[in-house]
């Protein structure tokens, strides 16, 4: 499922999503990254493999990019499409997760998301919960 | 569309000012080089917004400058060029140089006419995209050591062509030789190495590919005569960066930057522009790690090159030296250069940060190789996969912009929206009617850098040629388009 929706951006793309809780909205963000640029492709390889990323931050602003850019990195080493992330701990300094990812030759890779950036980042709580807007570079 | 309030004042035809009153905080006025019909589109998006937040890094000299093909990037427009100067506490920010450094292109001429391979331009495309890896994430046949990659770090093209991707001239046509002095392999992350990691002879995706040209408009036939062009005649272009290792080490000096502007009290309106003074260890560190990135990014279009030529000696059947496939110039355009430049009557080191934007250095510049010392440095400016692309040469003129000048045609419509409103087979077709084929390893890629998503670099070029910062040489079209 779409855990996002575009925001137009002239040479990158923007992201905005919303979520109930901060854990919501950053496995949201990290989903999106993947649902931008991969799409599956029918496999019998149905191994998924796991891997730890926890983060640590000086604000929320900082965690989310951290977080976000670490997912983007962890899966160009490790050649993996992460396709599920589960937030054990969060607040707003700290994220411990485990990221449950696929081969990524089990995928098309449409575009390649650089880097998650801090240019008109919003990460605000409102009545409904939470909701950040990010810029990726692409 | 985005409302856009920032009232521009007229200096030239081609030159428009931000005044520094349009922002506390600004420390010089923005400069935007454009015509009347490009500003149109500038206005369309936020890139003069963040010409006007470049101008609050500290030490910034003179100006935050755009070139006409500006458009909205995150941190510094893409199109932007700011210089800062290092004894008056100027800074070096990652994201004044991007995520791809030394993203770059390169234009390498060939004895070849059209008449001669109008027929085998199909088979040379085909030929390429098989032999040329390509697309996100894509893995090349130069597999390295992990003492060969600080190798290359350290050494960049020139590592490539002591193993026999190239030549001593190759080397010469090449920005700072293809390996800027400085970089220091112990300063990049062991996730940098892992994430650049078998990525060497790469082409990657998005915006990057290799062309098969052919000249159609010459401009100055003393300075064609030089680089030995003609009308009819065959060229190839490869644009390419630094790959995983580049975005690796944006990210981690970026990261480190964002707790620097506490440190060195520094006021910005975006944290994108996370910086520290060019002399902190910090700005030092980040500097010998970008120049890493900048060396394999050099090595890497060498060696993407040498596997061009091996392409055309399969489908031609002569060697690429009889077939005349020699560089004509190789020049970064996501780079901060330490240069020299007189400002107030005082010599000073600045940190030219040039983001979208290629070096223009002047006849006579000491930097130049003999061989262009007396036209001036080729400045290579690619357009969109259906127009035209141009080689012009610098001028002392362009000492208005630290010797800087635009880089390409530069967007003017999202991907998304791209996406949304161009066909492919449409797109497609209408390229093949022009003579153009394509292949790509992304379907989307293709619809995403579309003609229609950019300005028409004509445009483009017109206005750094009138302006008088570059001059134009000759204008090539592309036949065969190969896109990661």
């Amino acid at each position: 499922m779409k855990t996002y929706e575009i925001l137009e951006h002239t040479a990158d793309i923007g992201i905005r999503v919303k979520a109930r809780d901060l854990s919501g909205l950053f496995k949201a963000a990290g989903l999106a990254l993947f649902q931008l640029s991969a799409e599956k492709q029918p496999t019998k390889d149905k191994e998924k493999h796991k891997l730890v990323i926890n983060q640590k931050a000086n604000s929320l602003e900082e965690l989310f990019i951290n977080w976000l850019n670490e997912l983007l990195s962890l899966s160009a080493v490790e050649a993996m499409v992460f396709e599920d992330l589960q937030i054990s701990k969060i607040d707003e300094h700290n994220i411990e997760a485990v990221a449950l990812g696929s081969d990524m030759k089990n995928y098309k890779i449409n575009s390649e998301i650089k880097a998650a950036t801090y240019h008109a980042l919003k990460i605000e709580k409102n009545n409904s919960g939470w909701i950040a807007e990010v810029i990726f570079d692409v | 569309m985005i409302e856009n309030q920032i009232k521009l004042e007229k200096i030239d035809d081609f030159r428009w000012q931000i005044p520094r009153s349009y922002k506390p905080g600004m420390r010089v006025p923005g400069l935007i080089y454009a015509d009347e019909k490009l500003l149109k589109d500038i206005y369309q998006d936020k890139a003069l917004e963040q010409v006007a937040n470049v101008a609050f890094l500290p030490g910034i000299v003179n100006y935050s400058l755009a070139m006409p093909d500006i458009h909205w990037g995150y941190g510094f427009p893409i199109g932007g060029v700011a210089a800062t100067d290092i004894e008056d506490g100027g800074v070096v920010s990652p994201g004044g140089v991007g995520f791809d450094i030394n993203c770059g292109v390169r234009l390498m001429r060939t004895n070849l006419e059209y008449e001669d391979v109008k027929d085998k331009i199909k088979d040379l495309v085909y030929r390429l995209f098989s032999d040329v890896p390509a697309g996100v994430g894509s893995k090349g046949d130069i597999r390295l050591s992990a003492k060969e990659e600080k190798e290359i770090l350290i050494k960049g093209s020139q590592w490539a062509v002591a193993h026999g991707y190239g030549i001593e001239d190759d080397l010469d046509c090449t920005e700072e030789r293809g390996a800027i002095s400085g970089a220091d392999p112990d300063v990049v992350s062991e996730r940098a190495y892992e994430r650049g990691k078998a990525q060497s002879g790469t082409l990657g995706s998005g915006n990057h590919f290799l062309e098969i040209q052919v000249i159609d408009q010459l401009y100055d036939a003393d300075l064609c005569d030089s680089f030995g062009l003609n009308l009819g005649q065959i060229m190839v272009m490869i644009h390419s960066g630094s790959r995983g290792l580049g975005y690796q080490i944006c990210e981690d000096y970026t990261r480190n930057m964002v707790h620097c502007l506490q440190k060195y009290n520094i006021n910005l309106p975006d944290r994108q522009l996370a910086c520290a003074p060019v002399n902190s260890p910090e700005g030092r560190s980040y500097l010998a790690a970008m120049k890493c990135a900048a060396n394999y990014a050099w090595a890497n279009r060498q060696c993407l090159m040498h596997l061009t030529r091996l392409s055309f000696e399969k489908v031609l059947g002569t060697s690429w030296e009889k077939l005349g496939m020699q560089l004509i110039y190789d020049v970064a355009h996501n780079i901060a250069k330490i240069e020299k430049y007189e400002i107030d009557g005082i010599t000073k080191n600045l940190c030219v940060h040039r983001k979208g934007a290629t070096r223009a250095f002047p006849p006579g510049h000491p930097a130049l190789p003999e061989k262009y010392k007396l036209t001036g440095q080729p400045v290579i400016i690619p357009g969109d996969m259906g127009r035209n692309s141009y080689l012009l040469v610098g001028t002392e003129k362009a000492r208005e912009t630290f010797y800087s000048a635009c880089h390409g045609a530069g967007r003017v419509k999202s991907r998304t929206a791209a996406t949304k409103s161009i066909n492919l087979n449409v797109l497609l077709k209408e390229l093949e009617s022009k003579g153009i084929i394509v292949k790509a390893s992304g379907r989307g890629t293709i619809v995403e850098e579309a003609p229609q998503a950019y300005k028409d670099v004509n445009d483009v070029v017109n206005v750094v040629h009138n302006a008088g910062i570059s001059r134009r040489v000759c204008r090539m079209r592309p036949l065969g388009v190969i896109k990661g």
